[in-house]
């Protein structure tokens, strides 16, 4: 009790500091202007020697994967522009990325975004925020981690397109290690490598941003295998050729890869690489049904070694990008096994193993301070002066091209502003999204500037430019630049500090329009919406934001529709007045495209979270829908009993659908009933919602049934389960027993007597255990009502009931008997077919016969519920299962299971403790005593008159019958009117009947 | 005209809904529900003065890809909802404001039935025929 005490006002703290920081849900953990600086940062190429390879391979890493934890600067940065005005960078980050020659395949992008999407799921414990809307109060999950990682694979999977240089390669990294026998002479092949793939036509991609790349010299040095003097004696050489600033000796591998497994190292790497090695997979749930397909989990998505491909002893794979899907069908022939990360075949281990095979081993924590020291250092010295020395270049050029000393600003005006159209060589280029510059055009140098100030955070400087740019591309229908230009125009607007310009977001609109519409670049139209929706969000514009993410959904691709709708659907919860249920809609059609998308879980937790607002709001076809969707999301996630409760809603709620939906409902939930007890064949029965019992309306007989009038002959009773209550009659009944009793008792009633009751309904008075006899049946008859518009089939009906024997004379205690087991004891009778039409109510007649006497408990009633049209199968649930075991009822399926009987007694009114609050007594006609045998006398009327003259005198016979073996004695008659009657005795031919005329 | 006609009570539950077509039937349920939203936030977008002589008929709420829907708030807060094709371009505002009109007085001769118990689903014969000849009225 107190660990968990303990815990939960943690959890409530951290719920709270989460709605502090963030405030909304849906929200990214980082900030907006974060999250965009993040997502356009200076791109670096490295390019490794085979060798430097392998001393980064001990640790489990490549090069590039190796300084990532670092590359985010943690020091404030100083550059000038080129008006010679300091320039402050904070935050920076780089990347560096080795080269991958094949731009990113579509088919591979999408695989790794829905990988990304489906790995990311809701953990338990997530932070749901209460958001109370008028009479809603909605539990809603805090953040979307999912979408974040989406966000983030999207942004860093984007090709590289021709008409910006944002995520083209600035410099390129040439790493060598100290350990090869001509370390120079590699360096300089690396360089001709570089020079090779930037400049020869051989190689379209990787993009390069200007064609002098910076190239940095880094030698590579293992501390535990290298001699220190040959590195030193080598970086002394380099400084000579390359200069102090264009080269680096980084140290690296100072522990063995032996030893020191006892110490504990920080892992920086992990968090960054899960998302590299993510498995093909479906999670399902850790049941019995869980299927793993092994084909998939078999393959990482990292940089395979191809040996067919390597180019000069180089180890970089250029063919072969991560996201490419080539390597699925060549895992077996390629992969080498040894140094990379080894996923074992199961998929719950391989999920747990990217945390259990270490990076880094041979690393220590000096080791990591001097690769931070690294990359500062390349940043200080090699990147930023390149980035600042190419700004001044760039404008150089520009304010020359027009001859005007002026400053950039207003120079780039001018000389655009009367930018004449282009020649006709560059209109021969234009294709439906306008006009294609080449490389190194004019008109694209003013873009380079723009988009290098962008990247080293110069936002004033970029949006100038971006702005002139925009003007220019727009006035030559280079519409693909202009909506380039546009959105980098709104973004860097946006980020400028201090806001001196409100958020342009109709140039967002108008480059979303151009690239979905014009340039058909999906793509580049999300990209843009993802990045405005942030905006917009962060201005609290969350209905436009909203606009902006669903007018993105489309046919095309059904994970980002659900994704988007999903975020849209937040924005409306979001809002001032929220609209929850917009909310709530969106949800439902981002359910709906995340299980078309094959995201069941993600389906499921949308049309779930959608249900809080629907559910008992009166909207039934909406809910029935839901409930419908839910029950099957869950059943093909192998959450069965969730299935089962929500297809239980559908058929318990007075249902609305038409007769078909109806029946198409109910042939899916026995379906999955059918898969839930297959599951536990040896659990106890299900309790089945269908049909109803009007519980209240069961009536129970004592004794055999009447034996019917025959001719002249009538049964002198009025006694029957086919017989109406009726009060009055009842009540005069009562009373002749009473005082026949009195008088058969000399005047007194005795306290315990009881007027004989055959049949109990819900007016007799039921307080009392009610007597049956030893081999005398007790008929109960159940009032079922069938809701539905489809007619039910129920076969193998026959009661439930608990016995204990006991023998009123010789006490002994008999075990207690559960469920229809001990038919010595009580004979069931058993209706093999009982068809209950549409929205029928119909009596249905069950018989125990007790052979034992004790004491009988009528549970319920057990049966087989099942439909009687029933050829179609089930769509979108593998039918095989159901084929293979089921038992089919005219071409129908059933489910056996139970339902039981409660009675409510009558609500008690006695005492004021009763009258003030709320109780009812016990109803006990389903707990009859089963006593010995006793006389049972029946009674006909022969000739009985039905209407009599006055004064008149009739001869009518009465046959008495004692149908039990015990003898009967002492009969009395009684009547109200005994003046009425004359008796004359006569002995009949059986020992047991005998009949008297009066 | 209308494909479907919806009155929604105060408590945002539905009294009556009517669609032209059983196959579209819960579409145009997901329609009425989310056009609540909008009729919500028309009605708190007014002041609350102005809340008791405003004009009943709210005009368009929203228009989607097929269709149009329309909004009407009685005095005490029961909407009336019309989805309409959007394809039909003779449908004048005016003519949609008579149809909410003829749906009103419909409406209160329902409410004035003493049998009715205000809060329950509508089941009117008259109510019926009334709803089934607006959506009949094909142009």
């Amino acid at each position: 009790g107190g660990g968990c005490g303990g815990r939960r006002p943690g959890g409530r703290a951290a719920a709270e500091r989460r709605g502090a920081c963030g405030g909304e849900m849906a929200q990214c953990v980082q900030s907006v202007q974060e999250f965009i600086q993040d997502s356009f940062v200076p791109l670096v190429a490295a390019l490794c020697s085979e060798e430097a390879e392998r001393l980064t391979r001990k640790n489990n890493l490549g090069f590039s994967e190796l300084v990532k934890p670092f590359c985010r600067l943690t020091s404030e940065v100083h550059m000038r522009d080129p008006n010679n005005q300091l320039h402050v960078i904070k935050n920076l980050k780089i990347a560096v990325n080795n080269i991958i020659t094949h731009s990113p395949q579509p088919g591979g992008i999408r695989k790794l975004l829905n990988d990304v999407v489906s790995v990311s799921q809701p953990t338990e414990g997530l932070v749901t925020n209460v958001i109370t809307a008028g009479d809603y109060d909605l539990n809603i999950s805090a953040t979307t981690p999912w979408f974040e990682s989406y966000r983030e694979s999207f942004l860093q999977s984007m090709p590289a397109s021709d008409h910006e240089f944002l995520n083209h390669y600035v410099a390129c990294m040439l790493v060598v290690s100290s350990g090869e026998p001509e370390p120079v002479e590699q360096f300089l092949k690396l360089s001709q490598e570089q020079h090779r793939i930037q400049h020869s036509s051989e190689y379209a991609y990787p993009k390069w941003f200007i064609p002098n790349t910076l190239k940095y010299y880094v030698l590579l040095h293992d501390v535990s295998a290298g001699e220190e003097q040959r590195a030193d004696s080598v970086y002394e050489e380099m400084k000579q050729r390359y200069g102090t600033q264009g080269c680096y000796l980084l140290k690296i591998n100072s522990r063995g890869s032996n030893r020191g497994a006892d110490e504990q190292i920080p892992d920086p790497w992990s968090q960054y690489l899960q998302k590299n090695s993510i498995q093909t997979q479906e999670s399902y749930d850790d049941g019995p049904y869980t299927v793993i397909s092994n084909k998939n989990a078999d393959h990482l998505i990292s940089d395979d070694l191809d040996n067919d491909i390597q180019v000069d002893g180089l180890s970089n794979n250029f063919k072969a990008h991560p996201l490419q899907l080539d390597h699925l069908s060549d895992t077996s022939s390629s992969f080498d096994g040894t140094d990379y990360i080894k996923t074992t075949s199961s998929l719950h281990e391989s999920k747990k193993t990217s945390s259990g095979t270490p990076h880094g081993a041979c690393l220590t924590l000096t080791d990591h301070d001097r690769i931070r020291q690294f990359i500062q250092e390349f940043t200080f010295r090699g990147l930023l002066p390149h980035i600042e020395k190419t700004i001044r270049q760039l404008n150089d050029q520009l304010i020359s091209r027009k001859g005007l000393s002026r400053s950039l600003f207003s120079a780039t005006k001018k000389w655009f502003s009367g930018s004449k159209v282009p020649e006709k060589s560059i209109n021969e280029l234009k294709n439906t999204s306008g006009l294609l510059y080449p490389p190194e055009a004019p008109e694209l140098q003013i873009r380079k500037m723009a988009d290098l100030c962008f990247l080293v955070q110069h936002y004033e400087l970029a949006y100038s430019c971006y702005h002139t740019a925009k003007k220019d591309f727009l006035n030559d229908q280079a519409m693909l630049y202009a909506a380039g230009a546009l959105e980098m125009a709104a973004v860097s607007a946006f980020l400028q500090p201090g806001a001196p310009r409100p958020y342009p977001a109709h140039y967002m609109d108008t480059a979303i329009q151009t690239y979905r519409d014009i340039c058909k670049n999906m793509v580049l139209a999300e990209r843009c919406v993802l990045l405005s929706a942030e905006i917009l969000k962060s201005q609290s514009k969350y209905s436009d934001a909203a606009a902006l993410l669903i007018r993105l959904t489309s046919e095309d691709s059904d994970l980002r529709s659900a994704l988007l709708l999903e975020q849209a659907a937040h924005c409306f919860i979001n809002m001032k007045s929220p609209m929850v249920r917009k909310f709530a809609f969106h949800m439902i059609l981002a359910g709906h495209r995340y299980s078309k998308a094959g995201q069941k879980k993600h389906a499921l937790r949308c049309y779930s979270q959608a249900m809080q607002v629907y559910k008992g709001k009166g909207w039934s076809l909406a809910e029935d829908h839901i409930n419908f969707t839910i029950g099957r999301q869950s059943f093909t996630l192998r959450q069965l009993d969730n299935a089962v409760s929500a297809f239980r809603h559908i058929l318990i709620n007075d249902s609305k659908q038409p007769a078909a939906q109806q029946g198409t409902f109910l042939r899916e939930y026995l379906y999955v009933y059918k898969n839930v007890t297959q599951l536990s064949p040896d659990g106890p029965l299900p309790q089945l919602p269908l049909p109803y019992i009007n519980n209240s309306a069961t009536r129970v007989f004592f004794g055999h049934d009447r034996r019917p009038s025959e001719g002249e002959k009538q049964a002198a009773t009025h006694i029957s389960l086919d017989q109406e209550y009726d009060c009055e009659s009842s009540h005069q009944w009562k009373e002749l027993e009473e005082q026949v009793v009195a008088v058969v008792n000399k005047g007194i009633i005795p306290s315990n007597f009881q007027p004989t009751q055959y049949c109990l309904n819900s007016y007799s008075d039921n307080s009392k255990f009610p007597l049956a006899v030893v081999e005398e049946p007790v008929t109960v008859e159940v009032a079922f009502r069938n809701p539905l518009k489809v007619p039910l089939l129920l076969t193998d009906l026959s009661l439930l009931w608990k016995f204990q024997p006991k023998d009123f004379n010789a006490k002994h205690n008999g075990e207690t008997k559960e469920l229809a087991c001990g038919n010595d004891m009580i004979g069931a009778e058993v209706i093999a077919e009982f068809l209950i039409n549409s929205e029928e109510t119909k009596m249905a007649r069950l018989k125990l016969f007790p052979h034992q006497t004790g004491e009988l408990h009528i549970l319920g009633v057990v049966y087989n519920l099942g439909t009687i049209q029933g050829t179609m199968m089930l769509d979108g649930i593998d039918p095989s299962i159901g084929l293979q075991a089921g038992k089919f009822v005219y071409n129908g399926m059933s489910v056996r299971g139970r339902q039981e009987l409660e009675i409510q007694g009558p609500r008690l009114n006695n005492t004021k403790e009763e009258k003030t609050s709320i109780k009812y007594g016990p109803d006990r006609r389903l707990d009859p005593i089963i006593t010995e045998e006793m006389p049972l006398l029946e009674v006909f009327f022969i000739n009985f008159p039905t209407g009599l003259l006055c004064g008149e005198i009739r001869k009518a016979y009465v046959e008495f019958v004692n149908v039990s073996k015990c003898p009967l004695t002492a009969l009395k008659v009684v009547s109200k009117h005994p003046e009425f009657f004359y008796f004359w005795w006569k002995y009949c031919c059986s020992n047991t009947t005998e009949s008297l005329s009066f | 005209m209308a494909v479907c006609i919806a009155v929604i009570a105060k408590e945002n539950y539905p009294l009556y809904i009517q669609s032209i077509t059983t196959e579209n039937e819960l579409k145009f349920h997901y329609t009425v529900h989310t056009s609540l939203d909008v009729v919500d936030e028309k009605i708190s977008a007014m002041g609350k003065a102005l809340v008791d002589q405003r004009e009943l008929y709210l005009g368009l709420l929203y228009p989607t890809e097929d269709y149009k829907v329309y909004g009407y708030v009685t005095n005490s807060k029961v909407k009336f909802v019309m989805v309409a094709d959007s394809s039909n371009t003779a449908l004048r505002d005016n003519e949609i404001h008579s149809m909410f009109q003829k749906l009103h007085n419909s409406y209160i001769d329902v409410m004035c039935n003493p049998f009715y118990n205000p809060g329950d689903c509508i089941h009117s014969r008259a109510f019926d025929n009334m709803v089934t000849s607006m959506m009949m009225q094909v142009c």
